[in-house]
C-alpha cells in the first residue's frame, strides 16, 4: 500500500494544480508534494524491508497491476525522489504563466518515474516507460529552446523506436512462459531460453536501454536535446531519464538473457568505452557550456554502462552508487549552467571570463561542482568511480586503462571550462552580473552537502546496494558456467 | 433480425420524415431508431439464431460487430446535428442513407452465403456512392463519387465473377459446404476454384482498401463531405473487416498456400504503402486515409493469425480505432470552419492557445491512433502483435513494429502543429454537444486502455 501511496502521490497532486490559477501556491503546493514524498521514501528506505502491491489487471493477457521494490528499485526511488524536490524548487525563478501545467507535467514524469522502478509486471513496467515519455515530450516541447520543435520530435520517435522493440521482445517472452501466460519478471526470470535465441534476443531489449541511457552508436540524439530543452527539462532528463535505461537493463537483462550478456559482453562494453572517449574528445572541443555537459554526461554515462557489464562484485556496487552520484552531479551542473545563463545571457565560452570577480560564491560552488563531476577523492563521484574502474580493470587491465580516461579528460575539459568562465581577466561585458541569490543557495547547497558526505561516507548507499548486488552475481554464475562448458 | 428489419423501418421514416421541412426532428428520431436497433441485436446475443434456410446466421460475433457499428454511428449521428445545421436540403437522405448502409453493413457481418455477402456489400456501397457526392456543387465531391462508383463497381464485378466461378466449381454458395469442397483437395485447388478465390479475396480487400487495392480511398476521403469520410473510414471498414473475417473463419481457411501468401503481402504492403505516403501528406483527410489504411494493415495481421481469439481483437482494435477516427475528423471540421476551409496541416496550429483542452484530447485520439500507452490504441495494437507473435511470424511482427514507429512521425507531426503559435489565429467555434462527445470519446479511448477486458465472441 505505502508504495502505491509513494506512486500516486505526485500525479494527483499534478491534477490538483490543474485546477489552481495562483503560480505562488502552485509551487508550494508541488515543493510540498516532492518534499513528502522524498520523506515517505526515505522511511520506506530505514523501517521497510519489503512491500508490495498488486491487484489483477485481467485474466486473459497475464498483465497484474503488481508493485515491489528490491535494492536496485530502491536506489533509483530514491534518486527520483531525492532529485524531484530540486527540480520544481529550481522553477521559482523562472515567470510563466503556464506554472500549473509545468508543474502537473513535471509531477506526472516523477510518478512515472517511480511507476518505471516499481513495476514487477514487464507490462506495467513498458506503460509507465511509455508515459514518462510523454509528459517529458511536452515539457521540451511548450518550454523549449531554440529549434525545439524538430528535436523534440527526433527525440521521441528516437526514444520510441527502441522502446517498440522492447515491447517486440516483452511479448515473445510472453509467449514462452509456461501454462498459463504472463508478463511477471518473476515468471520471466525462471525462463530458460536457448542459447541461440538469447543471442539475438539481448539486442531486441537492450537497445531500448541503449538509446536511453544513451550508449554510444545510439546518442545522436541526447546533445541536441539537452541543449535546447529547459532548465528543468534537461534536470529531469539528464538526472532521472538515462537512469531509466540502466534500471532497465539490469531488470531485463542479467535475470532474463544471461547467455547473451556473456556472449555479447565484450562488444557492449567496447562499444561503452569507445563512447567514453569520443564523448570526452568532442566535449573538450564544445564552446557550448551546455553542449559540453552533455558530451561529459554522456561520458560518465558509458562509464556506468561498461560497468554493467563488467559483471563483477566492484563495478556492480560502483555502478549503483555512481547512479545517485552522476545524478546529483549532473542535476547541479545544469542548474549551474542555467545561472550562469540567466545571468551573462550567453552560454559561448568565448564570451565569458572573468565572471569570478563579479560572483565570488558562484565561482566556489561551481568549483565544488565540478570537482565533483571529475571524480575528486573525498567527493562521491570519485567513490563510484573508483570501484568501476576497479572492477574493469579485473576484467581486462586494457578497458581499465579506457575507462579511466574519463576522469583524466573529464578533468582537462571541466577545470578547461571552469577556467574559461570564471577566471581571466576582469571583463567589462560581466562586470555587473550579480551574485547567487537565496534561492540558488537553497538548492545549490543540499546539492553539494550530498556530493560531499556521500564522498566521505559512501557506507549507507553501499549497505543498501549490497544484498541486490550479491543477488546479481549470484544469478550470473549458472550462466558463466555454462557458457564456460560450451566453448570447452 | 428484428433489428435489422426495424433498421429499415426506421430509415425509411427518417427519409419520409424529410417532407416534414423540420431539421431538428431527424437526428434524433435516427438515433431513437439505432438505439432501439441496439437493444434488439443485444437481446439475440447467445441464441445464434438462423434465417432463410441458413443464408444468415446471427451469432455472437455478427452481434459484436453490429454493436459496435451501431454506437459509432449513433456517434456520427450526434455529431451530424451540428454539422447538417448549414445544409439547407436533403438532410433527410443523408441519415436515411447511412442507415441503408448501415443495413447492408449487418448483412455482411451475419452473412453464411456468398449471395448474402454480395447483397450485403452492394446495399453497402450504394448508399456511399450517394453520400460521397453529397455536395452537389462541389467539383472534389462529385469526382470523389464518380471515382468511388467506377472502381467500386469494377471491383464488384470481380466478386461476383469470383462467385461465379467457385459456384461453378462446387455447385454451391453456402460457405461451410464450399469449406468441406475445397478441404477434398488438400491445398492443390484446381485453377478455376483458385481463381475464384482470388477474385472474391479482391472483392473484398478493394472494400477495406487494402494495398494495392486502396487507390480510390484517399481521393475519395478528401472528396467527401467529412463526415461522410468519418462514416466510411470507420463503420465501411468494420463492416469490411467482419466479413472478411467471417468469410475466411467460415469457409475459406485453410487458405492453399499461394492465397495466404497473396494475403500476407497485401498485409505488409498495406503498412508500407500507408505509412511512406502518410509521411508527405499536407492535406488532413488525405493524411487519415493513408493512415487507415496502415490500420488496415494491422487489421489484417490481426486476422490473418488465426487463433480463438482473433475475433475479438479484431472487433477490439476497429472499435477502438473507429472511436479515435470520428473524433478528430470532428476537431478537423471545426479548425476547417475556422480556417475559412482550408485543409492544410498547418490549420491546427494556435489550437493549444486558444483551445488547451481540445488540444488535449486531440492528443490523446492522435496517441490512441499512434499506438502509445496508456490509450486503447496500444492496448489494441499490443494484442494484435501477442496474436502474431505467439503464432510464430516474427519476421512480419518486427516489420509491422518498425511501420508502428514510422506512423508515430505523422501523427505527432499533426501534434506539433497543433501545440505550435499562430500568426493569425482564427476562433474556433464549437458547440457545447460536440465538445462534450469529443471529450467522452476521448476519456472513452483512455479507459479502454486502462481497463481491459475481452468479449467472448
Amino acid at each position: 500500500m505505502i508504495l502505491l501511496i509513494i506512486l500516486l502521490i505526485p500525479i494527483i497532486t499534478g491534477l490538483f494544480l490543474l485546477v489552481l490559477r495562483d503560480p505562488a501556491t502552485v509551487r508550494i503546493i508541488a515543493l510540498t508534494s516532492a518534499i513528502v514524498n522524498l520523506l515517505i521514501t526515505l522511511g520506506l528506505i530505514i523501517s521497510v524491508p519489503s512491500a508490495s502491491y498488486s491487484v489483477n489487471w485481467d485474466n486473459f493477457m497475464g498483465t497484474q497491476f503488481s508493485l515491489g521494490f528490491d535494492g536496485i528499485s530502491l536506489i533509483m526511488l530514491l534518486l527520483t525522489n531525492l532529485l524531484f524536490p530540486f527540480i520544481i524548487l529550481s522553477g521559482f525563478t523562472r515567470s510563466h504563466v503556464q506554472i500549473p501545467v509545468l508543474n502537473f507535467l513535471i509531477l506526472f514524469t516523477q510518478s512515472a518515474l517511480i511507476g518505471v522502478f516499481l513495476a514487477q509486471n514487464a507490462f506495467l513496467f513498458y506503460i509507465f516507460w511509455e508515459l514518462t515519455l510523454i509528459p517529458v515530450y511536452f515539457i521540451l516541447l511548450l518550454w523549449g529552446g531554440e529549434n525545439r520543435r524538430a528535436i523534440t520530435l527526433k527525440f521521441f520517435i528516437y526514444t520510441l523506436t527502441g522502446s517498440l522493440f522492447l515491447l517486440f521482445g516483452i511479448i515473445f517472452l510472453f509467449q514462452l512462459t509456461p501454462g498459463l501466460h504472463t508478463t511477471d519478471f518473476s515468471a520471466f526470470n525462471q525462463l530458460h531460453i536457448a542459447a541461440h535465441t538469447q543471442t539475438w534476443l539481448f539486442w531486441v531489449l537492450f537497445i531500448a536501454f541503449a538509446i536511453k541511457m544513451p550508449v554510444f552508436p545510439f546518442h545522436t540524439w541526447q546533445p541536441s536535446t539537452y541543449t535546447m530543452a529547459s532548465k528543468q527539462g534537461v534536470m529531469i532528463l539528464a538526472g532521472v531519464l538515462t537512469k531509466m535505461g540502466i534500471y532497465g537493463a539490469l531488470r531485463f537483462l542479467f535475470p532474463i538473457v544471461p547467455q547473451g550478456v556473456i556472449y555479447w559482453q565484450n562488444t557492449v562494453i567496447i562499444m561503452c568505452l569507445i563512447g567514453v572517449v569520443y564523448a570526452s574528445v568532442i566535449a573538450f572541443r564544445q564552446t557550448n557550456i551546455k553542449k559540453l555537459i552533455a558530451f561529459s554526461s554522456m561520458a560518465h554515462i558509458s562509464l556506468m554502462a561498461a560497468a554493467m557489464f563488467t559483471l563483477n562484485y566492484y563495478s556492480t556496487q560502483g555502478l549503483l552508487f555512481q547512479v545517485i552520484s552522476h545524478g546529483v552531479t549532473i542535476v547541479a551542473l545544469f542548474y549551474m549552467v542555467h545561472l550562469i545563463q540567466e545571468r551573462t545571457s550567453t552560454l559561448e565560452l568565448p564570451h565569458m571570463g572573468g565572471l569570478k570577480l563579479a560572483a565570488p560564491n558562484m565561482a566556489i560552488l561551481l568549483l565544488i561542482i565540478v570537482l565533483g563531476s571529475i571524480a575528486l577523492p573525498l567527493t562521491s563521484g570519485f567513490v563510484g568511480e573508483f570501484l568501476i574502474i576497479m572492477g574493469l580493470a579485473k576484467l581486462s587491465i586494457w578497458f581499465a586503462v579506457f575507462g579511466g580516461t574519463t576522469m583524466i579528460l573529464g578533468a582537462v575539459y571541466m577545470l578547461y571550462a571552469y577556467q574559461r568562465i570564471m577566471l581571466g581577466d576582469k571583463n567589462p561585458a560581466l562586470a555587473k552580473v550579480k551574485d547567487i541569490r537565496t534561492l540558488d543557495y537553497f538548492i545549490l547547497i543540499p546539492l553539494i552537502a550530498i556530493i560531499i558526505i556521500l564522498g566521505i561516507f559512501p557506507q549507507p548507499i553501499l549497505n543498501l546496494v549490497e544484498v541486490s548486488v550479491n543477488s546479481m552475481q549470484k544469478l550470473l554464475i549458472p550462466a558463466n558456467e555454462v557458457v564456460t562448458l560450451f566453448v570447452r | 433480425m428484428s433489428a435489422l428489419i426495424l433498421l429499415t423501418v426506421f430509415g425509411i421514416i427518417v427519409l419520409y420524415l424529410g417532407f416534414a421541412n423540420n431539421k431538428a426532428l431527424l437526428a434524433p428520431v435516427a438515433i431513437t431508431g439505432l438505439v432501439i436497433s441496439m437493444i434488439l441485436s443485444l437481446k439475440d446475443w447467445g441464441l445464434g439464431s438462423k434465417y432463410f434456410h441458413d443464408m444468415m446466421i446471427i451469432d455472437n460475433f455478427s452481434i459484436a460487430f453490429n454493436v459496435s457499428m451501431l454506437i459509432i454511428t449513433i456517434l456520427i449521428f450526434l455529431f451530424g446535428i451540428n454539422y447538417y445545421r448549414r445544409m439547407e436540403h436533403h438532410v433527410a437522405e443523408q441519415y436515411a442513407l447511412m442507415i441503408f448502409a448501415l443495413t447492408g453493413a449487418f448483412l455482411m457481418t451475419s452473412f453464411s452465403n456468398l449471395i448474402m455477402l454480395f447483397l450485403g456489400i452492394e446495399i453497402l456501397s450504394i448508399p456511399l456512392y450517394i453520400l460521397a457526392g453529397g455536395k452537389k456543387t462541389s467539383y472534389r465531391s462529385n469526382e470523389a463519387s464518380f471515382k468511388y462508383f467506377l472502381l467500386g463497381s469494377f471491383a464488384t464485378a470481380f466478386f461476383l465473377f469470383g462467385i461465379a466461378l467457385v459456384y461453378g466449381a462446387s455447385a454451391t454458395f453456402y460457405l461451410p459446404e464450399i469449406k468441406t469442397y475445397i478441404a477434398q483437395f488438400n491445398g492443390h485447388l484446381p485453377p478455376m476454384v483458385m481463381l475464384g478465390l482470388l477474385f472474391i479475396l479482391i472483392g473484398v480487400a478493394f472494400k477495406v482498401a487494402v494495398a494495392p487495392f486502396h487507390f480510390w480511398s484517399p481521393d475519395v476521403y478528401e472528396g467527401s463531405p467529412t463526415l461522410v469520410t468519418a462514416f466510411m473510414a470507420t463503420v465501411v471498414k468494420t463492416a469490411g473487416f467482419a466479413a472478411f473475417y467471417r468469410l475466411l473463419g467460415m469457409g475459406l481457411l485453410p487458405l492453399p498456400a499461394p492465397l495466404e501468401k497473396t494475403l500476407w503481402v497485401m498485409t505488409g504492403l498495406s503498412l508500407l504503402v500507408g505509412n511512406l505516403a502518410a509521411l508527405n501528406q499536407s492535406n488532413f483527410k488525405r493524411l487519415l486515409a493513408y493512415s487507415a489504411i496502415v490500420h488496415t494493415g494491422f487489421m489484417m495481421l490481426a486476422m490473418l493469425s488465426q487463433h480463438d481469439s482473433s475475433a475479438s481483437v479484431l472487433l477490439y482494435y476497429t472499435f477502438v480505432y473507429s472511436l479515435a477516427t470520428v473524433p478528430l475528423f470532428i476537431i478537423f471540421i471545426h479548425m476547417k470552419r475556422a480556417s475559412k476551409g482550408l485543409e492544410e496541416l498547418s490549420i491546427f496550429r494556435g489550437l493549444y492557445k486558444q483551445k488547451p483542452w481540445m488540444a488535449v484530447f486531440m492528443t490523446i485520439l492522435l496517441m490512441s491512433l499512434a499506438g502509445i500507452p496508456p490509450t486503447a490504441g496500444f492496448l489494441a495494437k499490443y494484442r494484435v502483435f501477442i496474436l502474431s507473435i505467439s503464432r510464430g511470424y516474427l519476421a512480419i511482427s518486427i516489420f509491422a513494429i518498425v511501420m508502428a514507429i514510422i506512423g508515430i512521425y505523422y501523427y505527432f507531426y499533426v501534434l506539433r502543429e497543433a501545440f505550435s503559435e499562430s500568426d493569425n489565429p482564427n476562433p474556433i467555434e464549437i458547440s457545447k454537444l460536440n465538445a462534450v462527445l469529443i471529450v467522452v470519446c476521448g476519456v472513452a479511448v483512455l479507459l479502454l486502455g486502462i481497463f481491459v477486458f475481452q468479449i467472448p465472441i
